[in-house]
């Protein structure tokens, strides 16, 4: 029994050792989420959902707010799927902020599916889908390598993240948290992707979502969060026309909701859904790579402006 | 709790631990630790579902004991129909209510007469169709007199809960079982050895070869309309390696367990895709299962011994209720017709016995004639999985059109490489290890440990490399 036992035992450390040893590699050609997972806390923030992910770039913001390195800008977005507004996200907001700070700058993005629910009864919490993704599962997001992250949260197998290391890969995650998306932008392959995401949520995803009070409460209690640690500002982010029409379907009142919520809690607000046509996307919904340096250079600008 | 789940990494050694530390003197508490440790690990999926695995225990507990007292014959006729109907009463119910409702619904409705009763939201209670045929053998044997009814309702528990085997099988018999319930365990070296040597390969089985082809065969048969036929054989081929890889690989883990704790289980899988014939496929595939049927079920209709009429009308017999087995749709029914009508031509000549050793065996290669007739049973066996997987018999007949149409010699548009590599390289670990338990079995024959401890390590940097950790469930903990 005893050789078995250090058998077993020996055997299973060795495993471990590998295993970390596969870990250490992970980087931002692993997934589009560890990075954040593995960074530092930080003390001002990107938040939404894959819009902000992939539209906003904090190196731009930083090099005209000039933000010194203890308040760097850091892209803390993920999905619409991951993180819309709710307890779940708030909640990894907490772990990840710099709770030191009272100078941090906050950019909140906000829209109608950030503020929905998929199920029936819209304020069901013990419904909402995040609470089963990596942002439920995965409380440690700020340590590297991230163990809980690499065992719980990533999706796929472990030698991704030694073969992506080594290939090019159409996503990347910078280590300011910002996504790059690197797709080809040809117009029939960008108009193909924009019918196809366009169709999906006018047939999907709109019949599906409804406003969810208890999310719009979540992005207030966030922005009140926020405020202790700095300032806070609103932001809509541009989309393709097309989209704007389906989500004043979804909800034909949001500009009123949210009008009410910035007068209310006294924080700027920015809609960028008014310049749609200056801006490419790459499928309707997130804005390419150039566009989004453009609406980081206004956004950056505007902050300015409100200071 | 899933054995590729970390709660099941963090199980197996508590028990192991206190089952051979702790309560290693006694046998009645080693019994007591492993009804406990199996209901916690039942209970740790849904703990309201145990009420009934311990009433199916007491029921058959009571029977089984009164069998042993009553020497009238009808008055133990009764006894073992109070045992069979309350087992397949809770089976029926729990499985088959709503399907039997169902059809009996679209019945009515097509002869023009509709009949106002609605479907329940039942919950199919993990594994109930494994532990109820298991309890049941109990019952069956002890009332045959094979068996002497044990007093011992601990070890009685024990034998019916065991957690490695409880949710996915090898369906035990209690005549094997039992007894070595019964009976003092010794921890031997050897034994545990071979078990985790057999729990890595089930592993490597279910996380790295089943987890991985699931993603591709949900990906094909969820989409069938949209892909080409050359695709959709790929996508059979896929669900052909996923079902063999999850189920066979649970057995081996169940049993690979049950080794650590000084227990036999019979073997479940014997390189089934490696047969020469349908029939030799169903003496290597799921054979706790097909035994089962044999012994409980094609024996007592009167088996081979009747005419030609007889023996097919029990083939059938056979065939569609191992279909029906395994749930309650239609597709599973003609998938078991099928097998029935594949094994019938190899019945009707008397050729259903005639590969009973292991193909090519002592070589290395097969001969032409034998990885002919391999390469034609695999390739009956995939259009038969169609049925299995498909989500009903329209789907399966469109997937089959699709695959039978000039698209098939199209290229596919779905070619995963390394799951293909993988593939390759598990058929041929399997086919080396063809003769033995399980395919790494043949490790142990090194007399090197460097060499064993270098396989070792390779399947399990291959399970953590390449294996899909999402906790995916087991696909037999539905039936």
């Amino acid at each position: 029994m005893k050789k078995f036992l250090i058998k077993i035992s020996l055997f299973l450390f060795c495993m471990g050792i590998f295993g970390i040893y596969v870990f250490s590699f992970a980087d931002g050609s692993t997934d589009p989420f560890y990075l954040r997972f593995a960074s530092p806390r930080q003390s001002s923030l990107i938040l939404g959902t894959s819009r902000a992910a992939q539209g906003i770039q904090p190196k731009i913001l930083d090099e005209i707010l000039e933000s010194d390195k203890n308040h760097k800008f850091y892209n803390y977005a993920f999905t619409l799927g991951h993180s819309p507004y709710g307890p779940t996200y708030l909640q990894s907001i907490k772990t990840k902020i710099n709770s030191k700070t009272n100078k941090g700058v906050f950019i909140v993005t906000v829209d109608p599916w950030a503020i929905s629910s998929t199920k029936e009864n819209p304020n069901d919490f013990s419904n909402f889908r995040e609470k089963e993704r990596i942002l439920g599962k995965v409380t440690i997001n700020n340590v590297s390598p991230n163990i809980q992250y690499l065992l719980f949260g990533f999706e796929g197998s472990y030698i991704n993240i030694l073969k992506n290391k080594y290939q090019n890969t159409a996503l990347f995650l910078h280590k300011d948290g910002w996504l790059e998306v690197d797709v080809p932008m040809d117009s029939v392959s960008v108009n193909k992707r924009i019918s196809q995401k366009i169709r999906n949520y006018r047939n999907i995803n709109l019949p599906l979502f409804h406003f969810s009070e208890l999310r719009l409460l979540y992005l207030e209690k966030t922005i009140m969060y926020l405020k202790e640690y700095g300032s806070v500002y609103l932001a809509r982010l541009p989309v393709h026309p097309k989209m704007l029409e389906i989500e004043k379907s979804l909800m034909p009142d949001f500009d009123e909701k949210i009008n009410q919520l910035v007068k209310s809690r006294k924080i700027p607000y920015l809609d960028m859904t008014n310049n749609n046509e200056q801006y490419e996307f790459i499928d309707g919904n997130h804005l390419y790579k150039t566009s989004g340096a453009e609406v980081s250079k206004k956004i950056a600008e505007w902050i300015m402006m409100m200071k | 709790m899933l054995f590729n789940s970390l709660d099941f990494a963090i199980f197996l050694p508590i028990v192991f631990v206190l089952y051979w530390f702790v309560v290693n003197k006694n046998l009645k508490h080693q019994n007591i630790l492993i009804a406990v440790a199996s209901y916690v690990f039942y209970g740790w999926w849904d703990w309201r579902f145990l009420a009934l695995i311990l009433f199916s225990t007491l029921v058959d507990y009571v029977v089984g004991v009164s069998l042993g007292k009553e020497q009238n014959l009808n008055k133990r006729k009764i006894l073992l129909w109070i045992s069979i109907l309350i087992n397949l009463g809770f089976l029926g119910f729990f499985k088959y209510y709503n399907f039997f409702l169902d059809n009996f619904k679209s019945a009515f409705t097509f002869f023009g007469s509709e009949i106002n009763a609605n479907s329940l939201n039942i919950i199919l209670p993990v594994g109930i169709s494994f532990y109820t045929f298991q309890t049941l053998s109990y019952t069956i044997d002890v009332y045959k007199k094979r068996l002497e009814p044990t007093k011992d309702f601990i070890s009685f528990a024990a034998f019916v809960s065991f957690f490695p085997q409880l949710v996915a099988g090898p369906i035990e018999r209690a005549t094997n079982l039992l007894p070595q319930m019964l009976s003092k365990r010794k921890f031997e070296y050897n034994e545990a050895v071979d078990g985790l040597r057999q729990i890595l390969w089930g592993l490597f089985k279910k996380i790295v070869i089943a987890d991985n082809c699931a993603t591709y065969a949900n990906l094909i048969f969820n989409n069938s309309a949209d892909y080409s036929g050359s695709t959709l054989v790929l996508g059979a081929v896929f669900f052909t390696f996923q079902i063999y890889g999850d189920f066979s690989g649970y057995s081996d883990i169940a049993i690979g367990t049950s080794r650590l704790f000084g227990f036999k289980l019979m073997q479940n899988f014997a390189f089934p895709y490696f047969s020469r014939d349908i029939a030799e496929f169903w003496r290597r595939w799921h054979i706790s299962l097909s035994t089962w049927f044999r012994d409980y079920l094609y024996i007592p209709l009167g088996g081979s011994r009747g005419g030609t009429w007889m023996k097919v009308r029990n083939t059938f017999i056979i065939f569609i209720v191992s279909g029906f087995w395994h749930g309650a749709n239609w597709t599973f029914i003609v998938w078991g017709a099928l097998n029935a009508l594949y094994f019938l031509p190899l019945l009707l000549t008397k050729r259903n016995r005639q590969n009973l050793e292991t193909v090519a065996e002592g070589s290395y290669l097969p001969s032409i004639k034998e990885f002919s007739n391999m390469a034609l049973t695999f390739g009956l066996t995939v259009l038969a999985w169609i049925f299995f997987r498909a989500d009903n018999i329209g789907h399966a007949i469109d997937y089959l059109g699709e695959i039978f149409s000039s698209s098939l010699f199209t290229f596919p548009e779905v070619i995963p490489k390394t799951i293909l590599l993988l593939i390759f390289i598990f058929v041929i670990m399997e086919w080396i290890g063809r003769e033995g338990q399980f395919a790494i079995d043949f490790v142990k024959k090194f007399n090197s440990p460097l060499v064993r401890h270098s396989i070792y390590f390779i399947v399990a940097i291959a399970i953590l490399l390449f294996g899909n950790f999402s906790e995916n469930q087991f696909i037999y903990f539905q039936f």
